[in-house]
């Protein structure tokens, strides 16, 4: 029943969807804007950087594990948008959301929120909800439940009309996610996803939900000023987001189950291989071998990302350091890894300084 | 110190398509793999044809990323090689040595080498000068030396595997190490007693 509440409360608190979206929509460009200048001088500095390629769609790949998971769940999201937007207008939903927030969460299943679950937990989810909006608040009067229902029923069509329209519309979809992002942070744990990964989002969405509790009561720009100053963040969760959609979008929905595990390092680092190898490949430099050709140790990833030579020679940054202390030949084609090299061998090493960075930083934003 | 893993690693590829290659490279006498004995067949169509020349081959401390100091442990008749001491010329095995390079490819340079002379960069100087004043007399003396010393003859063979029969191992131990090693009899008893 705490479940159905919660699905309920995302439904009942649907109704006012249509200008808070548009709120929603102009604060996410405001961060979509900022988002673009970062990427732009992520690249810049980035393209100084052969290897570049592979770290930034390491960043992207790291980024996609957080997209990814809530693929089928698309369905929820525009009632979780509502259901945080609904608040402004009546404060007695807040309490109750928070209410159902802070009780529900730990009792949630992931089944409960499949959309098929969802729809048919309707009606008795907003029935309790409306009679624990009564029950919580003396202040709720009937009408309000009345509204909650009625509230709830309408966010059912237009839900499921939505839904169909944000699956069909890739843009609008990217704006959606981009603009539900730190939201999703906040729900995804609630919603029960039991991965190992997604109890790490435990604090921040703990401090997301309260952070968004506190802000319910006082206005309807508090959410998008909250979203503002969480910038950092937001931005670049949503930049992950719309650069990692795109690849994936295709098969996103049968991959969907795997996402939660792909916030584990390993599967992560393979994606960012396989990515990372075809951007290679674009770039005419070959396959990138499995073992190091120097000393025959296996190339881990950030080794296969590293081109230290125009020449296309691969090697382990073990022997790579090895042979600069030596001669400073690249063993594949004995030119002198030279000036360009060396400012190379410097960026790349703060290339793979980023690109741990990165992942450091996404490990910070969701743990 | 010599990266072990690595070198190991070589000695089982370039043994593995030995029958390709002709090529072999086995430890040479202690469990250290830093002295090795690699084996290679003369170039056909050329005087060292048809013999089986031993290179002794040490690995120095920053092998891969110094070269291995190879010799030929068999006396050739070369421009490039000193007829000597059997140090060879080449520059792969010096300042073009690379990294990438293996045992086995540098035993495919100096195979090459016996079919390439370079007599403008000579070894052995007496060597160079016969092969640019008299090339025929080269060709026939680098014929002689690789018939007296670098071919192993079968009657040969027979007496040391008999010898080493007796000695205890048991036959086709001793003829695959014989052959392992280039018909050297003591090298055979070595690695005998080694394995």
């Amino acid at each position: 029943m705490i479940s159905d509440s919660i699905a309920n409360a995302s439904i009942a608190m649907a109704s006012s969807n249509p200008k808070d979206f548009g709120k929603k929509k102009r604060a996410n460009r405001s961060a979509k804007l900022k988002q673009c200048k970062l990427d732009a001088r992520r690249e810049q500095w980035l393209s100084q950087v052969k290897s570049n390629g592979g770290c930034k769609e390491e960043v992207h790949g790291g980024g996609m594990t957080h997209g990814l998971p809530a693929g089928p769940e698309n369905g929820r999201r525009i009632p979780i948008e509502k259901l945080e937007l609904k608040p402004r207008v009546e404060g007695i939903y807040g309490e109750m959301h928070q209410y159902s927030d802070s009780e529900s969460s730990p009792s949630n299943s992931p089944t409960s929120h499949s959309s098929s679950e969802l729809g048919s937990n309707d009606s008795g989810a907003n029935f309790t909800a409306s009679s624990r909006s009564s029950s919580s608040s003396g202040r709720s009067s009937s009408s309000s439940s009345n509204g909650c229902f009625s509230g709830g029923i309408s966010d059912e069509d237009e839900g499921g009309v939505g839904d169909d329209g944000c699956l069909d519309d890739w843009e609008a979809m990217a704006d959606a996610l981009a603009a539900t992002e730190d939201k999703q942070q906040e729900h995804i744990p609630n919603s029960g996803l039991d991965s190992p990964p997604s109890e790490k989002h435990g604090g921040s969405t703990k401090y997301g939900s309260q952070l968004s509790v506190k802000d319910r009561p006082f206005s309807g720009d508090d959410i998008s000023n909250a979203k503002q100053e969480s910038g950092g963040t937001a931005i670049q969760k949503s930049l992950i987001h719309s650069q990692a959609w795109r690849p994936d979008d295709a098969f996103r929905p049968q991959s969907l189950p795997n996402m939660s595990k792909q916030h584990s390092f390993q599967l992560d680092s393979e994606r960012h291989f396989g990515q990372g190898g075809s951007v290679w490949g674009c770039k005419n430099v070959g396959p990138v071998p499995k073992s190091c050709p120097i000393c025959y140790e296996d190339l881990d990833c950030t080794d296969s990302s590293f081109l230290p030579c125009l020449c296309g020679f691969r090697l382990c940054l073990f022997c790579h350091k090895r042979i600069l202390e030596e001669d400073g030949r690249c063993p594949g084609c004995r030119k002198q890894y030279d000036c360009d090299p060396v400012e190379g061998e410097a960026t790349l090493d703060g290339g793979s300084l980023i690109f741990r960075l990165a992942r450091s930083c996404h490990m910070t934003t969701t743990s | 110190m010599v990266d072990f893993a690595r070198v190991q690693k070589e000695l089982q590829e370039c043994n593995r398509d030995f029958e390709v290659s002709g090529i072999r490279v086995v430890p040479n006498g202690e469990a250290n793999l830093a002295h090795l004995l690699g084996t290679i067949p003369g170039p056909l169509g050329t005087p060292y044809e048809g013999g089986t020349f031993k290179i002794d081959i040490t690995l120095p401390d920053g092998y891969p990323f110094e070269p291995p100091k190879m010799r030929f442990a068999t006396k050739v008749w070369h421009p490039n090689i000193s007829s000597q001491s059997g140090a060879i010329c080449l520059d792969i095995l010096k300042d073009q040595w690379s990294p990438a390079l293996t045992l086995k490819t540098a035993l495919l340079s100096v195979q090459a080498l016996l079919s390439a002379p370079e007599p403008d960069d000579p070894q052995d100087a007496v060597v160079a000068q016969q092969y640019l004043r008299d090339y025929q007399t080269f060709v026939g003396t680098a014929r002689y030396w690789t018939e007296a010393f670098a071919m192993i003859s079968s009657l040969g063979v027979e007496e040391k595997v008999q010898k080493l029969v007796e000695m205890g191992f048991p036959e086709a131990l001793v003829r695959s190490t014989l052959e392992s090693v280039g018909g050297d009899e003591n090298l055979a008893l070595e690695k005998l007693c080694s394995t």
